[in-house]
């Protein structure tokens, strides 16, 4: 049989036309697909395969989907990875996946509820588990968050045990007022929701759907906020200080790669929340450092990918004292005699309430 | 009416505090200002009493403040300390005889003893040669190799062993920023401390200004009417305004407290930074300066856009080796052991004397390349083009003498 007569072939699999260029490759569809796969692959192996885990039962693992590209993305892939266990007759316990949804029209008024997108995940992944809890369901999941919120005295909010749950979370959030702190606050806040969530349901480990870029990003901004210690869990594989594992399988794939993988899935593509582009003409003094350093690697990253994934390679090396991690501190600001960040308060609390 | 000042509450607040937005006096401000550093230097127990101390002044704001500073809490709270002043002369035409007039001026006001070392006496070569031989780029290598060494041998001759010099807060943000998007964890192991010791030189190093705002040394240099030179190195206008930097910049404007919010985290990772990786950090530091030009601390861009894509290029190389990579067994253990660990052993560079983990130190290897290309036709004032080999050599080993002795 005569060779295919291609004019850009496929440089792995050299039998189709490439379709995508990738890290210096030209790969074809099916290619690409087995590439981001398999980067995945190689992430889950420990839970696969249960090493240094208990080996006759599966661990149970919990995924916090946004509805977005990166959570949306992740799901599939696992999901995939337990159809693959399912299929084969000897394979081991591996994992099992469920999945948590913070209700977004509980967290920004802009999203309106939506039950039919909840359900057509819940169809199109059927070997996971699905829940779904409003954002105000924190004082049933973490209760001493009404402490925190009682303790909490900013100079337009104070904590009326009156109201409702959700009421109470808006007065508080609202109460802030920089766009930095607003956004520390609501990731504090959903990441003790999910954590709670998880212990609940007796999981091993969370799984994250942060790409390469958002690691990155992560990293700079926690070095900005005075938290660099936290990188050892925010960013790297391994042992949270809430007890429980944190595992970032996309840490090897940037948020175009996985767009591109995306797009290839139709029947994904168009379940997936498009992420609200921030404005290119918001003030730069008016973003949270979330969002300054999310640019940042973003405009950086289309010149130096290379170099914003070694900054979370870098991170990943740092290694956890195990009596350091866990115990953020003050960040400066307090040292300078300024009211203290909300965010600190919550991890202070959090700190006594622990020990 | 103008506000009045957020602490004496009397007179008119004439300043808001970049660090937290306090409207201050100027009497107030230069008052915190300076009680803010001596919180620092007497919380690390930077100085000892009777410690002989040479100030790095370049002229430029930040060790102009650091020198009337110093002056001012040595004379307020007793610390007993014999200052004087010690710069470096690159040879920098139009940048650096300018910038040294002000350092003698400096010298006269502030009453200390100055001493000026020179690259021409030390190596033969002036920062103008250098540049005239291997161009604009990368030239910043040799004037921060050099200047290292030359820093350590200035203090050498006056019989000093601490150097204190101008890093403020944003510098050491900065190089906290920069390592983390290098991934160098060495320098983010010891870019921090105030104090850097190195295995390769008993001349300590330290920055009492390293957690003041470079916004507040401007004020402060202001409202005291200091006498500095603000003009940038002529040497680095191809120096794009350093990634981090611009970042950094940003990052103050969102929230005035980050400045010092990374210093705090490069503190803390500094500490997470796995023993092996920090192990050979001390020995590294006294040979090599960090990327990205100007080690000094003049205010301008530290990192050219070259570095970035030339990291860019070698991690994508590294990325596309590493599919390649094929495992391979080795035939047994016993080879394996004794190759295993080739520690960083300190000795001493074989021409100059000065230390060094290398046969030949750094500062060396960079004049013999220099030297080697030097045109035969050069004309020098005070030197034969044969004897300037010599010379320089001589004038090493005369520096040898002073070191050793």
């Amino acid at each position: 049989m005569p060779a295919k007569d291609l004019s850009d072939p496929c440089m792995t699999c050299k039998e189709a036309e490439s379709s995508v260029f990738v890290r210096k490759r030209h790969l074809c569809n099916d290619c690409y697909v087995q590439f981001v796969s398999h980067r995945v692959f190689k992430r889950m192996e420990k839970y696969r395969l249960l090493r240094g885990l208990p080996k006759t039962s599966p661990c149970k693992l919990l995924l916090p989907l946004s509805y977005g590209l990166s959570s949306s993305v992740l799901l599939r892939l696992l999901h995939h990875q337990i159809e693959d266990l399912r299929s084969k007759p000897h394979a081991p316990a591996g994992f099992t996946l469920d999945v948590i949804i913070i209700e977004p029209s509980t967290i920004s008024p802009s999203s309106p509820p939506d039950n039919e997108r909840f359900e057509l995940f819940q169809k199109q992944f059927p070997l996971c588990t699905f829940t779904r809890v409003p954002f105000e369901s924190i004082f049933d999941f973490v209760p001493d968050i009404h402490e925190v919120l009682s303790a909490y005295v900013g100079s337009n909010f104070t904590d009326d045990s009156s109201l409702s749950n959700k009421e109470r979370l808006n007065a508080f959030r609202s109460s802030i007022t920089t766009a930095t702190s607003k956004a520390d606050v609501d990731t504090t806040l959903m990441n003790r929701l999910i954590v709670a969530f998880a212990k609940k349901l007796d999981c091993l480990g969370v799984v994250w759907g942060d790409s390469d870029n958002r690691l990155a990003a992560k990293t700079l901004a926690s070095a900005a906020k005075g938290r660099g210690a936290s990188v050892t869990w925010q960013v790297a594989d391994g042992m949270s200080p809430w007890g429980l594992e944190f595992i970032f399988p996309l840490r090897d794939l940037f948020q175009w790669e996985l767009q591109s993988y995306a797009n290839l899935m139709p029947e994904l593509n168009h379940l997936i929340v498009a992420d609200e582009k921030p404005s290119e003409t918001t003030l730069t003094k008016n973003l949270s450092i979330d969002e300054l350093m999310m640019r940042y690697v973003t405009n950086q990253g289309e010149k130096y990918p290379g170099i914003m994934s070694n900054v979370t390679r870098t991170a990943n090396k740092l290694q956890s004292a195990e009596d350091r991690v866990g115990v953020p501190r003050y960040s400066a600001t307090h040292a300078n005699g300024l009211v203290p960040a909300p965010e600190c308060l919550i991890f202070d609390v959090c700190q006594t309430m622990r020990t | 009416m103008a506000p009045s000042c957020f602490h004496c509450k009397t007179d008119r607040a004439v300043i808001i505090r970049p660090k937290n937005r306090e409207k201050l006096c100027r009497k107030c401000f230069l008052r915190i200002f300076e009680a803010e550093v001596h919180e620092t230097i007497t919380s690390t127990s930077l100085f000892s009493p009777g410690e002989r101390i040479a100030i790095g002044a370049s002229g430029g704001k930040d060790s102009t403040v650091l020198a009337s500073v110093l002056k001012t809490l040595n004379e307020r709270h007793n610390y007993g300390l014999e200052l004087c002043l010690l710069s470096i002369d690159e040879g920098i035409r139009g940048y650096r005889d300018d910038s040294l007039e002000t350092v003698k001026r400096n010298a006269q006001q502030y009453n200390m003893p100055l001493e000026i070392v020179g690259y021409d006496e030390l190596y033969g070569w002036t920062m103008d040669q250098v540049v005239a031989q291997v161009g604009k780029k990368g030239n910043c290598t040799y004037c921060g190799v050099f200047r290292r060494q030359a820093l350590d041998r200035g203090a050498a001759r006056l019989g000093i062993k601490h150097v204190v010099t101008g890093h403020n807060a944003d510098d050491v943000a900065e190089t906290v920023m920069m390592n983390l998007l290098r991934g160098d964890l060495p320098r983010l192991s010891r870019g921090t401390s105030i104090v850097t010791d190195s295995a390769a030189s008993d001349i300590k190093r330290s920055k009492p200004l390293k957690y003041a705002y470079e916004k507040e040394i401007v004020l402060y240099a202001h409202h005291k009417q200091l006498d500095y030179f603000s003009t940038e190195c002529i040497y680095s206008p191809e120096a794009f305004r350093g990634s981090a930097r611009t970042l950094i910049k940003d990052l103050e404007k969102i929230r005035p407290s980050s400045i010092l919010d990374i210093v705090r985290s490069g503190e803390d990772m500094a500490e997470l930074v796995p023993s092996e990786v920090k192990k050979t950090s001390g020995a590294k530091s006294a040979e090599e300066p960090a990327i990205g030009g100007c080690g000094g601390n003049s205010s301008n861009g530290r990192a050219r856009g070259g570095e970035m894509s030339e990291m860019e290029n070698k991690l994508t190389g590294d990325e596309a080796a590493l599919s390649r990579e094929t495992e391979i067994k080795m035939p047994s253990d016993t080879t394996l052991k004794q190759k295993l660990i080739k520690t960083q052993v300190m000795g001493k560079c074989e021409r100059c004397g000065y230390i060094s983990s290398q046969k030949v130190c750094k500062a060396c290897m960079l004049l013999e390349g220099l030297n080697r290309n030097r045109p035969k036709t050069a004309i020098e004032v005070g030197i034969d083009a044969e004897d300037e080999e010599g010379s320089s050599t001589l004038m090493r080993q005369m520096e040898q003498v002073q070191l050793g002795g």
